[in-house]
């Protein structure tokens, strides 16, 4: 069996980095999931001027502060995307494709950057609407599908699904070459809308639409209620209280991803308080044991 | 105790039941319904008393999953002699599959 981890960090910004070097200092069994990078938007920033502490500083040079501070205190990043967290009741499951890791409390600092859904997409959730063309695909033999594909994962989970469906429809939203199977057909205009009564019935593009007894999502960066099934979302972001605590028990937010302002110093406050929550959380689970 | 149902005996196990019946629909080759048959499980073992448990193979059971259009796995739902109650896709968490099913006791 996998080690069980006390904390779980989702997202390598600086809510992510805060709950991590808090935690550590607590004395926590850790692993934070992110980038080398850190974060792309602090990169990108020009000039840093409200960060207390570190004035007039370029975002790079304050990356690189960051990235300092974890590895002085022994911080590792796992270069692994999660795909899925689910709530198993006293612990976390997280999937990376088919391996998983386990953590007694989880802090999801992703940020906010997941693509808006379609319209109609979260309204035929499960009733033609997927998000796994895997796990589905069994369930369409003999029936058309249509894909829509964000990145070169989907090719596959679109060449799997011809192998059953009858029909299957490839709607790419990147450029590249895509090795597609022969049968899958390739439809070069922009999805506007999934439209149908209890079930889906079509997809409605720029150009044109296309009848279809489902609609494959297949993004990159997953809104946190597909990453989290079961979490609460208010007003497009995770819905927190002041410890950072989610509906869920042992599960905790900071930074964008709960709201605005979307500012280094309000994420890295909001990591720390969740840190400290998600300590208390797993050492009071230790106390029942 | 989780019971095996299927188009076979679909009327006699889950329509025609006293209590209401939740309702685990699932594949084996389905990753996030293997997460969520031990929660099943757990929930099972907890609230057996008043709730009927089922799990139904959609391979196995291709009248009842066209019936009541399975598009997703996994899913939930809730029983209530034929009618369905709650419908819920995709994995949920223990307390929230607990408060949706005691809504309907």
């Amino acid at each position: 069996m996998n080690a069980r981890y006390d904390i779980a960090i989702i997202g390598t910004g600086p809510a992510g980095l805060e709950a991590a070097i808090n935690a550590k200092i607590r004395n926590k069994n850790i692993i934070i999931f992110g980038s080398e990078d850190l974060s792309s938007k602090i990169s990108k920033a020009a000039k840093v001027n409200n960060f207390l502490g570190l004035y007039n500083i370029t975002g790079i040079q304050l990356k690189n502060s960051f990235a300092e501070h974890i590895a002085a205190m022994g911080i590792g990043i796992v270069n692994e995307k999660i795909n899925n967290v689910y709530a198993m009741g006293d612990y976390f499951a997280l999937m990376v494709n088919e391996k998983s890791y386990e953590a007694k409390a989880i802090i999801l600092a992703t940020g906010i950057e997941y693509t808006k859904p379609l319209i109609g997409e979260e309204e035929f959730l499960g009733k033609g609407v997927g998000y796994c063309a895997t796990c589905d695909a069994p369930l369409y033999k003999g029936k058309t599908v249509v894909i829509v594909g964000y990145n070169k994962k989907s090719v596959e989970e679109t060449n799997y699904v011809s192998e059953l469906s009858e029909k299957t429809y490839f709607i790419p939203m990147y450029k590249g070459e895509y090795n597609l199977n022969q049968n899958v057909e390739i439809v070069n205009h922009k999805p506007l809308k999934i439209v149908g009564n209890d079930v889906v019935t079509k997809i409605i593009l720029d150009q044109g639409e296309i009848v279809t007894d489902g609609v494959f999502m297949l993004r990159d960066s997953v809104s946190p209620s597909q990453l989290v099934p079961g979490i609460e979302i208010e007003n497009g972001h995770i819905k927190v209280n002041r410890d950072m605590k989610t509906n869920i028990e042992g599960c905790y937010a900071a930074g964008d991803c709960t709201g605005t302002p979307y500012q280094y110093m309000k994420s890295a406050g909001e990591g720390l308080v969740a840190a400290l929550s998600a300590v208390s959380y797993v050492d009071k689970l230790h106390d029942n044991k | 105790m989780i019971k095996e149902v299927n188009d076979i005996n679909f009327n006699e196990e889950i329509a025609n039941s006293d209590n209401i019946v939740v309702v685990d629909f699932w594949a084996p080759w389905c990753g996030p319904c293997k997460m969520l048959s031990p929660v099943i499980e757990e929930l099972a073992n907890e609230m057996g008393k008043n709730v009927k448990f089922a799990k139904i193979n959609v391979d196995e059971s291709p009248i009842i999953a066209s019936t009541y259009k399975i598009s997703s796995i996994p899913t939930v739902m809730v029983f209530n002699k034929d009618s369905v109650k709650e419908t819920l896709v995709g994995f949920r968490p223990k307390a929230e599959l607990k408060k949706v099913i005691e809504k309907n006791l």
